[in-house]
């Protein structure tokens, strides 16, 4: 393939691959901030009651992600529908090989997310400062073993050599050189995601991180932001870390291809999102502050970053499938009907949804 | 000829893998009809707050919509993607047709759904600080985006019965407008608005700050929309006239078991309309919460046996005419009785060493991949009993011309010697699994076989029974 990413397939597989791309990347705003904000709050729980009193993002996440898983589930769906069509043959035998172990994942949402509810409840404040963390730590644990699960799955879907083996021992458990590296690389990788939305969190309830902050903000004589900082920095390296040891598991052709005309250009994306939120972060490390502008270029770094990681993802699965095959199920799946009326009624729920939220904001105000 | 996918086969042990989506489905159906009705009734009582017609409807409104978000919101929308990761493990070729058909009518139902839990999430934790128009506007819009995501499910719940003009055209809206779409979506509706009124019966008694009096006059204005279940008897009716004849024919008697899950659900429908419209509505008696509860699980059942019926009168069909109930599709029926239904099957057995010859082997994965989505060899449904009392050359007919035998059963896709050990297996099985078995390799058995699948052809049963009385009535009557 000498064009990158997604060009040079047919028009229907471009479609397909754009639809599925974005609507991961908006996925995975909320997902990250599940899964690295249960994370953050559930090591800040093990400080004690008065640390996390000190410290407002423990306050803010704690209060908001319920809230946030729910947009992480719905969000999701929309991936998970573009994905059937693309590789549905590959998905369903992963999810098939995996049976039970992989729908474990239901009830361990299931519990994950009324656990958040439970550690914000009235009833787990009136009860020892314990409870909330091994609450906590139980709804983390969960999420991590959905993202291992996620992972386990995604990477089964590509290796088409293992499925008949697999399936005759019963395992129902895949493991491979690459799993863990991938795996870190995601986890990690949600930290500069966490770290931005809860800068543009605080700026959006009216506390701007523009200006040097308060003494008694301050945790382990840290700042907000500079906390924010140091979450953000210390995922992208450890992120990176990880991705390069995952890149090491792959084959040579993969590599060649992520490397490629097909995905050199994503992979540069990637690299430059990085170097951006690095920057980005250091000087907000140093000042102790982080005003709109710089903050403005920090987002388009991690968008360019994430965009940029996604299509590398896609560009590794396309190697791996047999995309041939593939192929006329896109064609005849664009061929049908209904397009149309999804843009129109994606549009209205789309204005709805800022409808809403301006009625909130003018509401709350008049109120 | 639709491109057949082999995919591993699940093992569910001694369940029925009918009844582990159909038990999601029906609690999955239940929590979103009341998500559903919940908006409609809390926009309602909104509205009746605004007017001065409904006293505590505000603190009762944020009440109720706590328990929509902790319940529906969460078990809700796990249920419902665990919906799709279900109907993977039990039939990939089935979702598979499902998404790849109506991908964009989910993706339209999926912007719904994003427009109801913002909206949703907004009331729930600003609703107590808003002002009263507001407040209306965001439960409208909760409402009306809940709704919708039901409208686009309908149509293609719906069309795996009656898919009508879409089998010829394979269009899209012809698919989704089909036959059963309005009678469905109507009846759900008003099935939502009943759920909604009977939980807020039962979250009316559970709030120990109400007095007496002031929850019997909430139930009096949640059980309003009670009244729209009048219109169910006729709605049904409605429903049953599009369903093809023979699947009315399971249900009003020609299967036992779909006959009185309708009972069920009808009966259960008719305890709770006539208590609601006479007791509540017309003699304004107060319900307590065992009462209210009670009610409530009686809707429970109505709408489990309602949800099995349509699951049930689908059969032999997944998605009618176009792919039976063991995912094989009519036109590669006999394809696969020439090539074998287990040639392409790439996935070897789990316990090969279990079975003492390759012809058992044989039987194993052919049952595996024809037979275990609704059955299995020691369990629910299982075959072997279901055959037991079958001589061995009743069991070779009777699953040669299995659409004959059983008319809800879709035809056998396989050939003779597939059929023979299948045959070999089932008698294995119910022999105890000896370890010593002798093979049957009689040529004038196969043969026989062979005739009888040429006999039976490749269509489903109904299609069977019709030339078969259209025979009769052009030879006369059958005694001559």
């Amino acid at each position: 393939m000498s064009l990158p990413f997604p060009f040079g397939f047919p028009a229907a597989t471009q479609l397909y691959l754009v639809l599925l791309v974005a609507t991961l990347l908006v996925h995975m705003i909320f997902m990250h901030y599940v899964l690295a904000g249960t994370a953050y709050l559930a090591c800040g729980r093990l400080f004690g009651r008065q640390r996390a009193a000190d410290c407002g993002w423990q306050q803010r996440l704690a209060d908001w992600l319920p809230f946030a898983t729910g947009l992480a589930i719905t969000a999701g769906v929309a991936p998970l529908l573009f994905l059937q069509i693309l590789y549905q043959r590959e998905f369903y035998t992963a999810n098939l090989l995996l049976s039970h172990r992989w729908m474990a994942i239901l009830p361990v949402l299931l519990v994950c997310f009324y656990l958040l509810y439970l550690q914000k409840s009235s009833w787990i404040s009136r009860r020892a400062w314990g409870w909330r963390v091994v609450v906590t730590w139980l709804a983390f644990a969960g999420f991590g073993f959905i993202a291992w699960s996620w992972t386990e799955n995604h990477l089964l879907s590509l290796d088409q050599q293992a499925w008949a083996a697999l399936y005759a021992a019963g395992e129902l458990r895949y493991a491979t050189a690459g799993l863990l590296p991938r795996l870190a690389a995601w986890f990690l990788l949600a930290f500069p995601t966490l770290a931005i939305e809860l800068f543009w969190q605080g700026w959006l309830v009216g506390e701007p991180l523009d200006r040097p902050a308060a003494e008694s903000s301050r945790v382990l004589g840290l700042a907000p932001v500079q906390r924010l900082a140091v979450m953000g920095l210390a995922g992208l390296l450890g992120g990176t870390v990880a991705l390069i040891a995952y890149a090491i598991t792959l084959p040579v052709e993969t590599r060649a291809a992520v490397t490629g005309p097909l995905g050199g250009w994503w992979l540069l994306a990637l690299g430059l999102g990085f170097c951006l939120q690095a920057a980005v972060w250091g000087l907000a490390l140093r000042a102790g502050r982080l005003g709109r502008p710089l903050a403005g270029l920090l987002t388009a770094g991690w968008l360019l970053g994430l965009a940029g990681l996604l299509a590398v993802r896609e560009v590794i699965r396309l190697e791996a499938v047999d995309l041939e095959a593939l192929l006329p199920q896109h064609e005849r799946a664009a061929g049908i009907g209904g397009l149309p009326v999804f843009l129109i009624f994606a549009t209205l729920s789309v204005a709805a949804i800022s409808w809403s939220v301006a009625a909130v904001r003018r509401g709350l105000v008049s109120g | 000829m639709t491109p057949l996918i082999p995919y591993p086969v699940v093992d569910l042990g001694p369940l029925m893998k009918g009844l582990v989506i159909g038990g999601l489905g029906i609690f999955h159906v239940f929590i979103a009809q009341f998500a559903i009705g919940g908006g409609m009734l809390l926009a309602y009582l909104q509205w009746l707050d605004m007017r001065g017609q409904c006293v505590h409807g505000r603190r009762f409104i944020d009440g109720y919509f706590r328990v929509l978000v902790l319940i529906s919101f969460v078990v809700g929308a796990v249920t419902g993607v665990a919906m799709w990761f279900t109907s993977i493990q039990i039939s990939p070729q089935t979702i598979g047709v499902m998404v790849g058909e109506f991908h964009w009518v989910w993706a339209t139902e999926w912007s719904f759904f994003c427009l109801e839990v913002v909206a949703g999430y907004l009331f729930y934790r600003y609703g107590s600080r808003l002002p009263d128009r507001t407040r209306l506007s965001l439960l409208v819009l909760y409402a009306f985006a809940a709704w919708m995501s039901l409208f686009w499910i309908n149509g293609i719940l719906t069309w795996q019965l009656t898919p009508g003009a879409w089998l010829e055209s394979r269009y899209v809206w012809d698919g989704f407008f089909n036959p059963g779409f309005w009678p469905s979506l109507i009846f759900r509706t008003i099935t939502s608005a009943a759920t909604a009124s009977l939980a807020a019966c039962v979250l009316i008694n559970a709030v120990p700050a109400f007095s007496r009096e002031e929850k019997a006059k909430l139930i009096g204005v949640c059980a309003r929309p009670l009244i729209f279940m009048l219109a169910m008897p006729l709605l049904g009716v409605w429903y049953f006239a599009t369903m093809p004849a023979d699947s009315r024919g399971w249900a009003t008697g020609g299967s036992v078991p779909m006959t009185m899950f309708l009972t069920m659900a009808v009966g259960c429908s008719l305890l709770v309309g006539l208590y609601a419209v006479v007791a509540i509505l017309r003699q304004r008696l107060f319900i307590n919460g065992a009462t209210s509860t009670l009610l409530l699980a009686l809707a429970f059942v109505a709408t489990a046996g309602g949800e099995f019926v349509r699951e049930g009168v689908r059969k032999p069909f997944t998605v009618r005419q176009y792919l039976y109930s063991n995912a094989i599709p009519p036109d590669a029926v006999a394809d696969l009785r020439r090539r074998g239904c287990t040639t392409d099957d790439p996935y070897p057995l789990r316990d090969a060493e279990a079975y003492p010859t390759p012809q058992l082997k044989l039987g194993a994965k052919a049952f595996r991949v024809q037979c275990s989505v609704c059955h299995t060899l020691e369990g629910v449904n299982a075959v072997p009993e279901l055959a037991a009392h079958w001589s061995i050359d009743q069991k070779r007919l009777n699953i040669a011309q299995l659409q004959r035998t059983k008319p809800f059963m879709p035809p056998f896709a396989g050939t003779p010697e597939e059929l023979e050990a299948i045959v070999q297996l089932v008698t294995w099985v119910e022999a105890g699994r000896p370890p010593q078995w002798q093979p049957s390799n009689d040529p004038a058995v196969r043969q026989q076989i062979a005739r009888w699948l040429d006999e039976a052809g490749t269509g489903p049963g109904y299609e069977l029974a019709a030339a078969a009385a259209a025979e009769l009535a052009a030879a006369g009557s059958p005694l001559r």
